[in-house]
This record gives structure tokens, C-alpha cells and sequence, in this order.
């Protein structure tokens, strides 16, 4: 039982690895279709994604649009997440479901919705469209996120800052928001990102316009004709990868300065 | 005497449930009061009604006449310290302290200055930069209390501050504490559940159960004279048994266990003639031996546990089917043994009546 | 302005609602309106009536292609489990710096675009791809043609999944309590019986969990079936994709999206009922 489940695992992590390990060398690639492994390798492609504005325009587009659709959805977010962590009122259970709804309809049906009343607003094709669009879709995994940080913060700290002298505002600003800024920020990168990861709703309504990277990418591989879709991969990949590893990394070597730390701290009493 | 803080017939009900019901008291410029009672008897309500974190249902809380009522806690110049020290994780030691400073518009340098100053008479000079998670258990403490009395607080209310300690040092603390606040001679409450904090520390005991105050004196006046059955049961350990009064004038009683004995009339409370009262006496005020003492007044029990304690030990025994605990010193429990028929006997000032 | 704030806040009924009101208003603007839009489409288009709903229940391409995706939902709900279950099972006892760098894998793998895992699939399976090499390689003759079939679109969607599906079986198995494994042994179990008696149970939760996400995930999905599928086996949601672009056929879009969002919801809402959604998103 063991050493079967053991082999199947080992089988998974390849098959999990196998699709990430294999982007970066096709992207150096010099053939013009899929072909693996390379014939030769070259920097032509990522060249000519730099100097392309058919993906640079679409690349600056999601990145425009994510920025918009994350600071929309952390104005409405965390209100919201402060009255249903904070308060118990009539009617809450209803809004928290209300406020997930979003995650449970399939993004095809959205698109469906948004292309006929945004088509009557005329908000197809538009950048705000998108956003708006967007925000409604980054809504319930920026309010979990939050919510999560807000439920394990000490609202001790908030009375102390009272006592001490501060008024309400005052100890929002001095005492609630920077203790909950990394809260703040890590469900302000999920928003970007469901932002920037989102297709469907994009391949809609975004139109040639508004035209964002997944919309593109969904084209290019659909017409599988373009090999800088390999070039944009890789650097989407690139980033994830460095932004999960940086973190270890610098733990790593923080962890030592720290452990000295405390030890210095140790022997000084 | 001259009362500085008063609470004035504060209630607080939370729908049905009553958390306090009209407690009163009147507390002296520059005194340490303790309020002690088990979890859920209203003393740390009673506390967050002063802070002005929770609102009475009915009643008033003043400082030198004047009420607190329309002050949110911002304004009410009370320095408090949390249980859990509630110390602002982004600020240093020294941050922390100037805060309050800070909220009163003091200029940092001069702000500064005073934190270090109050830092350095709690005993943490030299860890002023430190952040909170750097600091141990103790020194977040004394941050705490430097930060609570840095802007001169007309009140200071502690919170359990101690019971996250271990034993050594919670009882260095309490010293630590008592000589801080002796210095500033500022009006102090300290809540706890732990009985003999409140006896090392406090000049008089507030004791809470239920929502209301049971008795509040002086530690010594509460261990020795419990004016109810709950205090007597409360504080140190105590024997309590069922009798009536016989003679209320010459001092005579008569009990079920007891027999009819003799009590000091001093100190007791007022009653008369055929009252049912609560006899209180305290294990260490009994004494145990093979036959009855001249002198004293005597019972017997049959011996069911001997707790040891290595310097004392704890008898507990049967006497008409009522249990009696007698504390004995560690060397006189030598001879004696589970199963044994003995006289446990006391003094006619050992006894308390209890009248409710 | 700050005694107001306060005063408001004592009101507590309404202080909630206060900071409620602007998401709650964008939400039926933006959320409420087009999903209403999209049930009126259903039956207005192209004239009113229930003939819309008639043709998608009862015409045969398109129960064809609604158990087409059911089909692929439970095949890929299944593929998860059997690919997750082991994986977990190895992170939970394995040291601990082995489980972090697989837990880094699988967090690389969830973050990536699935888009580009899409994409990379396509590299993989392509006619000129790794994995064509090595069938012949391992000498069959024949070259099999994998790419835009249900098997290359039910692997990808595996491989894009699987992720939910492992992260919520080994957050369970993780706060197992090795003392209990131990007692069972101690009591005799061994091997299968200590598997099917206690570890599996143990593990149903995260194992529900798993599934109905990635169920639930996979009965929407869009872009990897329209990618890597075949034409001839259209998902539901490629389907309603096809006709709204394609045909400008609103009102059949329409019905089919209401009936899968249907499904969808009550999947959801049986689960609601017996563990609570709050608890599907960890």
C-alpha cells in the first residue's frame, strides 16, 4: 500500500512539473512551431515580444485593468469585511453569502450577462468595462482573504490605543490599518491577480480595444500560429516562481540574522 | 473619608442576563483596591464600565464628583493594562510609551524623553528599541505599565496583568508593581482571581460574585471576619458548618457537629436569639490530638485523608458525617494515621458567624 | 466628525449597513443585473417563452453535450482524487523539507496562468512533442494523435485542478493525529484495514472538499476544453461560448448558461446545507 502510493506520488510530481519545466526552454526556441526538444536556441522571440505592440499594448492593458480592479475592490471590500467580522446584525449570513456568490457562478455565464448589458451601456470594448467586470469577479476571494486577517486581529490593541488617548480615526490610523497592512496588501495582490489571470469575461468584452494578455494569449494559442505565446509564458511563469521563492529565500537569510539577534538578546539579560 | 473615585449603583444587563447588579463603592486618592472573585462574577466588567469600553445599564462612575458619563475613553485620562499587555506590535518599546504622549500632542523629542524616563523606572533602560516580540513576558509587562502611567493617569486599572506569568515571575512583578505605584501614588484597581495576589498586594479587597460585591476591606479584615458565606468560602479555606444562635447576649451557640459552644463576641455580627447562622473556622485555627485539651472547646472526628504538603499537611476527617479540615503542621502528622478516632479542638475566638 | 462616528456606532443596526451599502449596491449593479439579464435573455429571446429552456433539456445535441460535461466533470473530479490523494498522503509524511518544496510546486503550479499550463500542455502532447518521442521511442509505430481530444483537454484540466484537490486533502491530513494512527495500530490494524478504517475517514472532509470544488470548477470550465478538446465534444460552457459569438443565439446561450449555473448552484447549496460553503474555500 505504501510503497504504491509512494510510486504514484513520485509520478505525480512529474506530472505536475513536466508542463512548468518545459515553457522557459521553448521559449528560447528557435523553431516557429511546437517542437520539443528545441533545434537551437536564441533570444529572437523575447526580442521581438518587446518590440511587438500587439502584445505589448494588451500586456499594458491587464496590467492598467488589474491596478483599476484592485483599488475598486479593496474601496468596497473592506468596509464590507469590517461590518461582517466586526458586528452581528440581522441578516448577516445572507450577505456573506451574497458577497460569495460571485465565485460560485461558471465566469461563462457572467460573460453572457456583461456582454448583453454592458453592450446596452456601451461598455464593451472599453477598458472600464473590464474593470468593472472584474472588481465584481475579485470580490468574494479578496473578501476571504481579508476577512481571514481581520478575524485574527487583537481588538485589545484598539482598546489600549483608546485608553491611551486616541480617538476612533486616530487609532484606525495608528493602530488598525498598519498592524493589518500586510493583510491589506497580500488580498490586494489576490485581487490583481484574478484580475490579470482573468480570460473568459475578457474574451467577451474586452474586444480589440480593451484587449488584455489572457485575451490575446487565448487568440494566439487558438490560431497556434504565434511562438512569442511561449516568450509570455515564460516570463508569467518566471514571475510566479521568483515571488514564491524569494520569500524562502530571504527567510532564509533573515532567519540567521534573527537567531544571532536573539541570541545576543539572550545573553544581554 | 474622603472618597476619589465613586461607582454609584452601576447595573449592566446583557437582555435577561444581569452582569451587575447595583454595585457601590467609594474609592480613596492614591489607594490600590483589588477586585477578586472567580471568572464571570463582573469584575472585569466592572472595570470596562470605568475604562469606558462598556456602558451601565443604570448608575454612575465619578472621579472627584464628576461624572465620567459623557467621556468616551479617550478622554477619561485612565491608564489601563491589558491582560494580554496589548502591546502595539509595530512600534518599539519606547514607541509604544510615547504614544500616549503622542495622542496628547506632546513634541516627540520632549515625548521621547518622558518614555525613556518612565522605561528606565520600570527597569527596562537599555531596551527601549526593542519591538514587543523581542521582549520576554516580563519586560512586555513593565511596558505595559510604563505606557499606562506615562501621561499621568488619574486611575490605573490592571487587568490580570499577571496571569500569563509563571509563579517566580509573577511574584517579582507584584513587588515591582506595588513599589511603581506607591511612588506615583496613583489610584490604582487591579483585578485578578488569584487570592493571595490580592492579599500581598492590595490595601483593601473588593470581592465580587454574581455581579455584585460580596465585602470590600482590608485583606486581613476580609480573611478574618467573611461577612458572607461566599467569602468565607472564597478566600483561604474554611470549614463551614450549619448552627443556630442560643444566647446572642453571653455568646452561645449550639450546632449539629459542634455541640453547644461558646463564641467572642467581638467582631461578629449582629443576631438574635434562635438565628440560623454559618459557622466559619479556619482549618489552620484547629488543632488536632489523641484526647480532648483543657481549655478549648473539643470535637471528634475519624480520620478519612491526609494530604501532605512536606512543612503542613491537610486532615480531612468525619465528624457526624460532616466533613471537618483541619490544617497540622508537618511534624505533627507523623503519628497520626488513615482510620484513627482523634479530638480536633479550638479556641472560642476562632469562630465566625456568618448572618444571611 | 469623530463623535459622530462613535454616536453611529452605538447605533449598532446601522453602522454594518453603512459600510456594507457600497459593495452591496456594486454587486446588484454589476452582479445582480446581468445575471437578470442573462434569465430574461433565456425566455425573451428570441420571442417569450419557454422554448428555449424545451430545446436545450430535450434536443439531443445538446443533452449530448450538457453529459458530455458531467461526464468530463466526474472523469476529472475522479483523476484528482487518484492523483492528490497519493501526493498529500506523501507531503503528510515525508520531512518536513521535502513537503515544503512540494507544497512550492504545487503553489507554482496554482499561481502559473492556466492559460500557459494550457499552452505548455499543448507543447507536451503536440505532434513534434516530448511525449510522442517517447511512445515511439518506445517503439510503437503508430503515432497517436493526442492533442484536441478529450484525453489531452481531461489532462490539462487534471493538471490545472489537481492543486485544489491536494492543497484540501493534505491540509487535513496534516492535523491528523499521529497518537490516533498509533492506538489504532496498537489495536491491530495494519496496512488496508488501518487505511480503510481509519486514514480514509479521517480524510473524507478534505476529500469532499476537494472534489466538489474541483467538480464544480470543472462543469464552467471554458478555456482548456475550448483549447485542447475536440470540436466534435463540446463542454457546456464552450457550447454557450459558441453560440452567443458564433450565432448570436442569445436566447439558447442564455437557457444553457441558467441550467448550468442550476447545477452549479445546487451542487453548492447541498453542500452548504451539510458543511457549510464558508468551509469549501478553506
Amino acid at each position: 500500500m505504501n510503497t504504491l502510493m509512494r510510486v504514484i506520488a513520485y509520478a505525480v510530481i512529474i506530472f505536475i512539473a513536466a508542463p512548468l519545466v518545459i515553457v522557459v526552454p521553448m521559449s528560447l526556441s528557435t523553431a516557429s512551431s511546437l517542437q520539443f526538444p528545441p533545434p537551437g536556441y536564441w533570444l529572437g522571440y523575447y526580442a521581438s515580444y518587446f518590440s511587438d505592440p500587439g502584445w505589448l499594448r494588451p500586456t499594458w492593458n491587464s496590467i492598467v485593468i488589474a491596478s483599476a480592479t484592485t483599488v475598486l475592490t479593496m474601496i468596497l471590500v473592506v468596509p464590507a469585511a469590517f461590518a461582517l467580522v466586526r458586528h452581528k446584525f440581522w441578516g448577516k449570513g445572507v450577505a456573506n453569502l451574497m458577497l460569495m456568490m460571485p465565485m460560485a457562478v461558471p465566469h461563462i455565464v457572467m460573460a453572457v450577462g456583461y456582454y448583453s448589458v454592458f453592450g446596452q451601456m456601451r461598455l464593451v470594448h472599453t477598458h472600464l468595462g473590464v474593470i468593472l467586470a472584474h472588481t465584481c469577479l475579485s470580490v468574494p476571494i479578496t473578501f476571504l482573504v481579508l476577512s481571514a486577517n481581520l478575524k485574527g486581529f487583537d481588538r485589545t490593541l484598539e482598546r489600549a490605543a483608546r485608553s491611551l488617548g486616541a480617538s476612533p480615526l486616530q487609532t484606525f490610523g495608528h493602530v488598525t490599518l498598519p498592524i493589518l497592512r500586510p493583510g491589506l496588501l497580500i488580498s490586494a495582490l489576490f485581487a490583481f491577480i484574478q484580475s490579470f489571470d482573468e480570460t473568459v469575461v475578457a474574451i467577451f468584452i474586452s474586444g480589440r480595444d480593451a484587449e488584455t494578455l489572457p485575451r490575446k494569449m487565448f487568440d494566439s494559442i487558438r490560431q497556434e500560429a504565434d511562438p512569442v505565446i511561449a516568450v509570455i509564458s515564460s516570463l508569467l511563469f518566471l514571475i510566479v516562481a521568483i515571488a514564491l521563492i524569494a520569500p524562502h529565500v530571504v527567510s532564509a537569510l533573515r532567519g540567521r540574522f534573527t537567531t544571532k539577534g536573539q541570541e545576543k538578546a539572550l545573553i544581554a539579560q | 473619608m474622603s472618597s476619589y473615585l465613586s461607582l454609584k449603583g452601576i447595573n449592566k444587563s446583557y437582555g435577561d442576563f444581569v452582569a451587575l447588579d447595583d454595585v457601590n463603592l467609594e474609592i480613596k486618592k492614591g489607594e490600590f483596591v483589588t477586585f477578586l472573585g472567580p471568572s464571570g462574577s463582573g469584575k472585569t466588567t466592572t472595570l470596562m464600565i470605568i475604562a469606558g469600553f462598556e456602558k451601565a445599564t443604570r448608575g454612575e462612575v465619578e472621579i472627584e464628583g464628576l461624572s465620567l458619563a459623557g467621556l468616551d475613553p479617550q478622554d477619561r485620562n485612565i491608564g489601563i493594562v491589558f491582560q494580554n499587555y496589548a502591546l502595539f506590535p509595530h512600534k518599539s518599546a519606547v514607541e509604544n510609551v510615547y504614544f500616549p504622549l503622542q495622542m496628547r500632542k506632546v513634541k516627540r523629542k520632549e515625548g521621547m524623553r518622558r518614555a525613556e524616563e518612565m522605561l528606565e523606572l520600570v527597569g527596562l533602560k537599555g531596551f527601549s528599541h526593542r519591538h514587543p516580540k523581542e521582549l520576554s513576558g516580563g519586560q512586555q509587562q513593565r511596558v505595559a505599565l510604563a505606557r499606562a502611567l506615562v501621561f499621568g493617569p488619574d486611575l490605573l486599572l490592571l487587568d490580570e496583568p499577571l496571569g500569563a506569568l509563571d509563579k517566580n515571575l509573577r511574584e517579582q512583578m507584584q513587588i515591582e508593581i506595588k513599589r511603581i505605584q506607591k511612588k506615583l501614588g496613583v489610584t490604582t484597581i487591579f483585578v485578578t482571581h488569584d487570592q493571595t495576589e490580592a492579599m500581598s498586594m492590595s490595601d483593601r479587597i473588593v470581592i465580587f460574585s454574581q455581579g455584585s460585591i460580596q465585602q470590600a476591606d482590608a485583606p486581613l479584615e476580609i480573611y478574618h471576619r467573611p461577612k458572607t458565606q461566599f467569602v468565607a468560602d472564597f478566600i483561604g479555606e474554611s470549614n463551614l458548618l450549619a448552627g443556630k444562635v442560643v444566647d446572642a447576649a453571653s455568646g452561645i451557640l449550639s450546632s449539629p457537629v459542634l455541640g453547644d459552644c461558646t463564641y467572642s463576641g467581638d467582631h461578629q455580627p449582629a443576631v438574635e436569639n434562635g438565628q440560623d447562622v454559618t459557622i466559619v473556622l479556619r482549618p489552620e485555627n484547629l488543632t488536632i490530638s489523641r484526647d480532648p485539651i483543657e481549655g478549648r472547646m473539643n470535637g471528634r472526628m475519624k480520620i478519612e485523608t491526609i494530604v501532605n504538603y512536606g512543612d503542613n499537611a491537610l486532615v480531612i476527617g468525619l465528624s457526624g458525617g460532616v466533613p471537618i479540615r483541619v490544617r497540622v503542621l508537618g511534624a505533627d502528622v507523623v503519628i497520626l494515621s488513615e482510620g484513627d478516632e482523634c479530638c480536633f479542638s479550638w479556641d472560642e475566638d476562632a469562630i465566625f458567624l456568618v448572618a444571611e | 466628525m469623530n463623535r459622530m462616528i462613535s454616536r453611529l456606532s452605538e447605533q449598532q443596526n446601522l453602522w454594518p449597513w453603512l459600510l456594507l451599502l457600497p459593495l452591496s449596491a456594486y454587486l446588484l449593479v454589476f452582479f445582480a443585473v446581468p445575471l437578470a439579464d442573462v434569465v430574461q435573455m433565456s425566455v425573451t429571446e428570441p420571442t417569450l417563452g419557454l422554448q428555449n429552456y424545451e430545446k436545450v433539456l430535450t434536443g439531443s445535441l445538446y443533452r449530448k453535450v450538457f453529459l458530455n460535461t458531467f461526464m468530463t466533470a466526474g472523469i476529472v473530479t475522479l483523476c484528482c482524487l487518484f492523483v492528490g490523494y497519493p501526493l498529500a498522503y506523501l507531503m503528510a509524511h515525508t520531512s518536513r523539507r521535502n513537503a515544503m518544496l512540494i507544497l512550492l510546486l504545487i503553489t507554482m503550479s496554482f499561481w502559473t496562468s492556466f492559460l500557459v499550463r494550457t499552452y505548455a500542455w499543448m507543447v507536451l502532447l503536440g505532434n513534434n512533442g516530448p511525449v510522442i518521442w517517447l511512445i515511439q521511442a518506445m517503439g510503437f509505430e503508430e503515432k497517436p494523435h493526442l492533442l484536441f481530444t478529450r484525453f489531452s483537454s481531461t489532462l490539462a484540466m487534471v493538471h490545472i485542478l489537481a492543486p485544489y484537490m491536494i492543497m484540501n486533502i493534505y491540509s487535513v491530513m496534516q492535523k491528523i493525529d499521529k497518537s490516533l494512527i498509533l492506538s489504532a495500530e496498537s489495536m491491530g490494524a495494519r496496512g488496508a484495514s488501518l487505511f480503510r478504517h481509519i486514514y480514509l475517514p479521517l480524510t473524507a472532509p478534505g476529500i469532499a472538499n476537494g472534489s466538489v470544488l474541483v467538480f464544480v470548477i470543472c462543469l464552467g470550465f471554458y478555456v482548456t476544453p475550448v483549447l485542447l478538446g475536440s470540436p466534435r465534444e463540446q463542454m457546456a460552457a464552450g457550447l454557450i461560448g459558441h453560440q452567443i459569438e458564433e450565432f448570436l443565439a442569445f436566447g439558447l446561450g442564455s437557457a444553457m448558461a441558467i441550467v448550468l449555473l442550476g447545477v452549479t448552484l445546487v451542487i453548492l447549496g447541498i453542500y452548504h446545507r451539510r458543511f457549510g460553503l464558508d468551509k469549501l474555500w478553506g
